[in-house]
C-alpha cells in the first residue's frame, strides 16, 4: 500500500498532477492513499521551493513542474520494488 | 434619459472597450508576453538563482539576487508562496524574502509589457525601477526592525538552496528570440512601421463594412478611444479558433502532443502575422502593407518554430506550451470581462470627480491613488486598463503609478497569506512601508513627468535612499554593540 501526498495549495498545475497521478495508480492497478497536502507549513518541511510537489512513501520524488504520466509510473513501480 | 438608453449606453461602452483591447497593437505585445512568461516558468531553472539565497550569502548577494528571483521565476503564485515562504524560513531571511514579495507582483513580465503597450514605455519602466530600487529598501528596512526575532528562524542546512543547475544553450535563446519578436512587435520605431511593399485585394464593399464597423462599435478619438477596423475582426475571430483548437491540443498535453496543439500553435504564430500586417480598407478593396513589424515578427516566427520542431526536447516544449496555456486560461478570461467592464463603468464617471481628486501630483491624491489599490482587488492585469480609464479621465500620472504599484502589491488576500507565514505584526509593518514607498514613488514619477528635470529627480531618489542607508547603517552598527555586549556579559 503506497501513501501518495500532492503538495500544493490548489493552484491549476497541483490539480493536473493529482488527475495524472491518479491515472498512473489507476494504470498500475495498485493499492495506494492519494493525500493532497495544502497547508504551507507541512509543505515546507519537505524542503521544496516551488510547488506542486510529489511525495511517495514520505519520499519527495519531484517538485515545481508536472511530471509526465509516463515519469510518475516510473516512480511508483520504483518504490514498489525497493519494499 | 430613460433607463433602457441608458443601458444601451453601458453596453456599447463595455464594447467598444473590449474592442480597442483586442486591436493590432495590443495582441502584438499580450500574445508574445504570455509566451515569455510561459518559457519563464518552464525552462529557467529554479537554482540558477535561488542558490545565491542560502543562509550564508552576504547582503549585497541577496537582495539583489532576491530582486532578480522577483522578475525571473515569479509569473505564478505557484511560486511565489512557496519561494517566500523558502527564503523567509530556511534561507537568507526575512529582508531578502520581502524584497522577493515586493518585487515579484509589482514586475511580472505580463503586467510590466502589459503597461507599456497601453500606457506607455515610460510608465512601464518606472515602475521597473523604482520597484527595484524600493523592494531592496523595504527589505532591508523589515530585516532591521525584526532584527531580533530574524536571527532565530529555522537552522536548516544550505542544502535547498545548493541547486547549481544551468539553462540549457537552446532554452537561452528561445527566450531571446521571444524577447525580439515582442521587441519587433511593440516599438515604435520608424523602420517597423515603414511599409516596404503594397499589396492591394480587391474585395467589394470594404469601406461599407468599415462604415457597419464604426456605427455597431461607436467612439471618439478625442477620448483615445479606438473604433474596430476589419483587421480587428479578422484577429477576434483567430483569437476564438486559438482558444478552441489549444482546448483540444494543449489542454491534456500531459497525455502526448496531438495534431490540435500544432494547429494551436501554429494559428498563433499565423495571427501575430496578420496583426503586424498594415491594413487599410476602402472603396476600391483592402491594401495590404508590408511593414517592418511584419518582416521582423515574420523572421522571429520561423525561427521560434525551428525551435520548436527541431532543437528542443519534448519535455521542454510540452511544459513550455502548457505553462503558456496555463497563464492565458488563468489570465485573458478575467482580462476580457474586467476590459468590459471597465468601460461601462467609465461611462459613469464624471472626469470632473476624478480630476478634483487626482488631477495634480500632491500627497494627497498619492494616498488616495494607493488606499484605491489596496482596498480593491483586481485580477492580474486587470489593473492596466482600470489605470487606464482613471489616465483618460484626467489623473495625474504620478498618482496613477502610486495606485499602479500599490494595487498588485498589496490586497487583502496577500496580506492574508503573508501574515500566516511571517506573523501578523510583521505583515501589517510591511503593509505601512509598501503603503508609503508607494505613495513616494508617484511623487518622485510626478514630480519628473510635471517637468522636474531627470538629474534632479534621479539626485533626489538618490539623496532619499542614501539618507535612509545610511541610518540603517548606523542602527546596524549600534544593535551589533549592543547584541556584542549583551553576549559578553552573558558569558
Amino acid at each position: 500500500m503506497l501513501t501518495i501526498k500532492i503538495l500544493g495549495s490548489g493552484c491549476p498545475n497541483c490539480k493536473k498532477l493529482e488527475a495524472l497521478t491518479r491515472q498512473a495508480v489507476e494504470g498500475l492497478g495498485v493499492e495506494a492513499e492519494v493525500i493532497k497536502v495544502t497547508d504551507y507549513n507541512d509543505i515546507m518541511a519537505y524542503n521544496i521551493m516551488s510547488t506542486p510537489g510529489l511525495v511517495i512513501n514520505e519520499k519527495l520524488v519531484s517538485f515545481g513542474r508536472i511530471p509526465s504520466p509516463a515519469e510518475i509510473t516510473t516512480f511508483l513501480t520504483d518504490t514498489l520494488t525497493a519494499a | 434619459m430613460n433607463v433602457l438608453e441608458f443601458l444601451a449606453k453601458l453596453f456599447y461602452g463595455g464594447l467598444g472597450n473590449l474592442a480597442a483591447y483586442l486591436a493590432a497593437h495590443v495582441l502584438l505585445c499580450l500574445l508574445p508576453a504570455f509566451y515569455i512568461a510561459g518559457a519563464m516558468t518552464a525552462l529557467i531553472p529554479k537554482g540558477t538563482v535561488t542558490r545565491f539565497l542560502g543562509r550564508n550569502t552576504p547582503r549585497w548577494i541577496s537582495y539583489p539576487a532576491s530582486a532578480l528571483a522577483g522578475f525571473l521565476l515569479a509569473v505564478c503564485s505557484c511560486t511565489v508562496i512557496p519561494l517566500f515562504a523558502g527564503i523567509y524560513k530556511k534561507g537568507a531571511g526575512l529582508g531578502p524574502a520581502i524584497t522577493f514579495l515586493f518585487v515579484a507582483p509589482a514586475i511580472n513580465i505580463l503586467a510590466l509589457v502589459y503597461t507599456g503597450g497601453v500606457i506607455g514605455m515610460d510608465l512601464a519602466i518606472a515602475r521597473l525601477v523604482l520597484s527595484l530600487a524600493f523592494g531592496i529598501s523595504i527589505g532591508l528596512i523589515m530585516a532591521l526592525i525584526f532584527r531580533k526575532a530574524d536571527i532565530a528562524h529555522d537552522k536548516a542546512t544550505d542544502a535547498m538552496f545548493a541547486g547549481q543547475s544551468a539553462m540549457r544553450r537552446t532554452a537561452v535563446v528561445f527566450l531571446l528570440v521571444l524577447v525580439l519578436l515582442l521587441v519587433a512587435g511593440t516599438f515604435q520605431f520608424d523602420f517597423l512601421k515603414h511599409a516596404y511593399a503594397q499589396v492591394t485585394l480587391p474585395l467589394d464593399g470594404m469601406d461599407a463594412f468599415q462604415q457597419w464597423l464604426n456605427k455597431l462599435v461607436p467612439f471618439d478619438p478625442a477620448r483615445g478611444e479606438e473604433g474596430v477596423t476589419p483587421q480587428g475582426v479578422l484577429l477576434i475571430i483567430f483569437l476564438f479558433l486559438i482558444g478552441l483548437t489549444s482546448w483540444k491540443g494543449i489542454n491534456n498535453i500531459h497525455n502526448g502532443f496531438n495534431a490540435w496543439t500544432w494547429i494551436s500553435t501554429g494559428l498563433v504564430g499565423l495571427t501575430l502575422l496578420l496583426a503586424a500586417l498594415g491594413m487599410t480598407p476602402h472603396a476600391g478593396g483592402l491594401t495590404l502593407g508590408f511593414t517592418g513589424k511584419f518582416f521582423g515578427v515574420l523572421i522571429a516566427v520561423l525561427v521560434l518554430g525551428w525551435l520548436l520542431a527541431k532543437k528542443m526536447t519534448r519535455d521542454e516544449t510540452r511544459d513550455f506550451l502548457w505553462e503558456s496555456w496555463r497563464f492565458v486560461k488563468q489570465i485573458f478570461p478575467l482580462l476580457i470581462a474586467g476590459v468590459f467592464i471597465v468601460g461601462m463603468i467609465r461611462v459613469m464617471i464624471q472626469p470632473e470627480w476624478i480630476q478634483y481628486i487626482a488631477g495634480e501630483n500632491t500627497f494627497l491624491a498619492n494616498l488616495v491613488g494607493v488606499v484605491f489599490g489596496v482596498f480593491m482587488y483586481f485580477p492580474t492585469l486587470v489593473e492596466v486598463p482600470i489605470a487606464q480609464m482613471f489616465l483618460s479621465l484626467g489623473m495625474h500620472r504620478g498618482p496613477l503609478l502610486a495606485y499602479l504599484i500599490s494595487d498588485p502589491e498589496l490586497s487583502l488576500q496577500s496580506i492574508l497569506i503573508t501574515a500566516t507565514i511571517i506573523g501578523r505584526l510583521k505583515a501589517w509593518v510591511y503593509v505601512f512601508w509598501v503603503a508609503l514607498f508607494s505613495i513616494l514613488a508617484g511623487l518622485i514619477y510626478g514630480a519628473w513627468v510635471d517637468g522636474g528635470s531627470l538629474g534632479l529627480v534621479v539626485l533626489y531618489l538618490f539623496l532619499f535612499l542614501g539618507t535612509l542607508a545610511f541610518v540603517l547603517w548606523l542602527v546596524d552598527r549600534r544593535n551589533r554593540h549592543k547584541v556584542l555586549a549583551e553576549t559578553v556579559s552573558v558569558d
